[in-house]
């Protein structure tokens, strides 16, 4: 099996790439040929020659010619203009998120491209394989204490009350935004903190069976000084903060966007984000205060009366690209024998490989197929 | 010479030939129920490798020696000395009195803790017996590959919950407040301990609770559990509190007993951190929360008045105050089966990395992804922090 590397070409913040060293996993995991586009990698400083030192078999080509491989990896999804240009039958591997992302699902199974999702790998128990939300929970709380040791009016004062952060969601992300907040999203901040003798971040996890009590939420949400969303919701056509109940909240707060969905007007009813009236942001700017005319670019159903402080990114893990790509590579790397050596009809979805399980499931013929069932 | 079958990993791989897995009964306390199942006899037999199987493995789960035969025709029953002097050796928790039955080279995966148990260390060292600690697997990140924190969690919380619907009388009511759990530390336990807490502890009771005001769930980090005032005001709007704490200093309680005190009559204390009291260690190992009882797979529930209270609580330690508590030196035993399912799951790939290597003594420091973890939970690779 030939394998193609293209680069993401998104926002110029997007620096990721996979390492030499994955590149050597897929030598190792018995690749024919291994595709790289010109320039993979430069963004986060690799040189060209580390490429070719990992593997005999790696070679540099045009973006058109990694995307003609029969195992196409790139971890945010191809662009959709670009699908045309993959074999039929050719395996795309990236993070798909077929729930919220159904035209994206569509327009893949009709070309007969056999997506398998990344963040659809999970184990018998449901845990991903591929997952870096350690970093989407620490990168973002990280970001958001910045933004609110500059809003909160006294926060380097010993006589302050503790922070109070509200996490929606106690999922995977949530529990490392937990972990993370507790922490000011940055433990060299919490040793100096707790050094100066400020009390420290008290974390309120709240799940769906509160979220939906109206009078309780705004009880809540008048005494939280960072809103962190990290909810999976099973609906994700409906909010489960409205703008309205931001009112409620001080003037310093600061709401964080821990989750990925996007707005999607083009669906109905249309997909919207946790917190009524969050920007959508991205890697080039994820921090949006209350005059932001992004507010002002957000169809018009959508209510952004009421703001704060805002924090969104589509990818809170590219913030530190290379350790991003290290943990990604070296979760990938069991998973890519299976892909380079076993063909795709065959992946059997009882077979007593952990890895050609998750395979099996995450594949999109098949996931249509139990999606659908 | 190597022996061609289908690899765990789903790909055509090799199990070096003439390697043979032993699965030994555990043998710990009699309420200990867990064994590795057939189905991970049945795996490994599937590779080619014969496997031998103690007489009497998985009896407490239900499980005759007659469903580990079936399993493959790779598997033998055995008695218990054949089934440690194989190859390789698997048993969950570590068989400290039965190390002299295994033969010199061979390689013992279990719950070894390394970093806590030198002298368990040294005397595998003596007898030239290789380790691989399962709860030292790690990825290149640190994150295990074969840990049950997940069932730590929900097996405490669904107990503490189930004990809280008898002290609390306002627990099925419509109109209560929603229930304060409290929980310090927010770890690899406190994580999973969170999403548990909102769900009461268990799934199917979430469910029939789903009309009823829910958890709210309130983490405190160390910063927070280190202020006495603070954390005495918690007390008083606390109906849960979990300890799931890593504790720099474990010579100190994070609660002392006084402060029990300031709980509800109807709260229930949950321990998941499951540490000792060992005062005659130096420094002093004492609970984080002071005065309550440490609990068994036979008995995990305490109420106040319980005549057990007392048993595991050494002299010295005060105990007065009283809420009812739960507590379990292994939480994950309480449901084998599932418990067992879930560990052969997160195995398997190792194990077949392991018994492709021909035991822990042939792993490599830069070997594959699996390899590097097992390397990392070898003997090899503790040697020279031990």
């Amino acid at each position: 099996m030939r394998v193609g590397l293209p680069r993401m070409h998104r926002e110029t913040g997007e620096k990721r790439d996979f390492l030499p060293s994955f590149v050597a996993s897929l030598d190792a995991a018995e690749a024919e040929e291994i595709v790289l586009e010109h320039g993979y990698g430069a963004q986060m400083g690799v040189p060209a020659t580390d490429y070719g030192a990992s593997s005999s078999k790696a070679r540099f080509g045009s973006f058109q010619d990694c995307l003609a491989q029969d195992v196409v990896l790139q971890i945010r999804c191809l662009p959709e203009q670009f699908f045309g240009e993959l074999r039929p039958g050719a395996v795309l591997m990236s993070m798909m998120h077929y729930q919220t992302r159904p035209e994206r699902v569509r327009k893949l199974a009709q070309l007969g491209v056999r997506a398998v999702s990344l963040d659809g790998l999970v184990d018998d128990y449901g845990r991903r394989l591929i997952e870096n939300l350690a970093a989407v929970g620490w990168n973002g709380v990280e970001a958001a204490f910045m933004e609110l040791a500059r809003s909160y009016p006294n926060f380097d004062d010993p006589a302050r009350p503790p922070i109070r952060a509200t996490v929606l969601g106690s999922g995977a992300v949530g529990a490392h935004a937990v972990h993370a907040a507790s922490r000011y999203g940055d433990a060299r901040l919490r040793d100096d903190m707790a050094a100066g003798g400020m009390m420290g971040v008290e974390v309120r996890v709240v799940d769906y069976d509160l979220t939906c009590h109206e009078d309780y939420m705004r009880s809540l949400l008048r005494s939280t000084d960072l809103l962190i969303d990290a909810t999976q919701r099973p609906d994700p056509t409906r909010h489960v903060v409205s703008n309205d109940w931001l009112s409620e909240m001080p003037g310093h707060a600061v709401l964080l966007d821990l989750s990925v969905d996007p707005y999607d007007f083009s669906v109905d009813p249309p997909i919207v984000k946790g917190i009524e009236g969050m920007p959508q942001g991205t890697l080039d700017k994820f921090v949006f205060h209350p005059h932001d005319a992004a507010y002002e670019e957000l169809d018009r159903p959508i209510a952004t009366q009421h703001r704060r402080v805002a924090l969104s990114c589509y990818s809170w893990p590219g913030r530190n690209p290379r350790d991003c790509m290290k943990v990604y590579g070296a979760q990938l790397e069991p998973i890519l024998r299976v892909v380079l050596t076993k063909p795709v009809d065959e992946w059997d979805i009882d077979a007593d490989s952990l890895y050609e399980r998750a395979l099996a499931r995450a594949e999109i013929k098949r996931w249509l197929k139990s999606a659908t069932a | 010479m190597v022996e061609i079958g289908n690899g765990i990993d789903g790909s055509v791989s090799g199990a070096k030939a003439g390697v043979t897995l032993g699965l030994p009964c555990m043998g710990q306390e009699p309420e200990e129920r867990r064994d590795f199942l057939p189905s991970l006899a049945r795996r490994v037999g599937n590779l080619g490798l014969d496997v031998f199987v103690e007489t009497g493995l998985g009896a407490a789960m239900g499980y005759s020696d007659s469903d580990y035969f079936n399993a493959s025709d790779r598997v033998r029953v055995v008695e218990r000395s054949e089934a440690f002097a194989q190859d390789v050796v698997l048993v969950l928790r570590s068989p400290d009195d039965r190390f002299e039955l295994m033969k010199p080279g061979a390689t013992l995966v279990s719950m070894l803790h390394f970093p806590t148990r030198v002298q368990r260390y040294r005397r595998l060292k003596e007898l030239g017996i290789e380790g691989v600690a399962l709860d030292l697997i790690g990825d290149d990140s640190g994150r295990r590959l074969v840990e049950n924190m997940e069932a730590v969690a929900w097996n405490g919380l669904e107990a503490t919950f189930g004990a809280l619907a008898q002290t609390y009388g306002g627990f099925k009511t419509h109109d209560r407040e929603p229930i304060r759990v409290t929980i310090m530390g927010a770890g690899m336990v406190g994580k999973h301990a969170i999403e548990a807490a909102t769900k009461y502890g268990s799934l199917e009771r979430a469910r029939v609770l789903s009309g009823y005001p829910g958890v709210e769930v309130t983490v405190l980090g160390r910063n927070l559990t280190s202020d006495g005032g603070y954390l005495r005001r918690r007390l008083g709007v606390t109906d849960v509190l979990v300890d799931s704490a890593y504790r720099s200093d474990s010579s100190r309680p994070l609660i002392p007993n006084e402060w029990i005190v300031d709980m509800p009559e109807h709260a229930v204390v949950c321990d998941l951190s499951v540490d000792p009291y060992l005062l005659d260690a130096d420094p002093p190992t004492v609970r984080g929360i002071e005065g309550i009882p440490q609990g068994t797979l036979e008995q995990y529930v305490f109420w106040p008045h319980d005549p057990n209270w007392r048993a595991t609580i050494p002299h010295a330690i005060p105990d007065t105050n009283r809420r009812t508590s739960v507590s379990c030196y292994s939480w994950p035993g309480i449901h084998p089966r599932a418990c067992m399912h879930k560990y052969e799951e997160q195995l398997l790939p190792c194990l077949e990395r392991l018994l492709a290597a021909g035991g822990a003594a042939s792993l490599k420091v830069d070997g594959g992804y699996l390899e590097r973890a097992l390397y990392r939970a070898s003997m090899g690779a503790w040697s020279a922090l031990l």
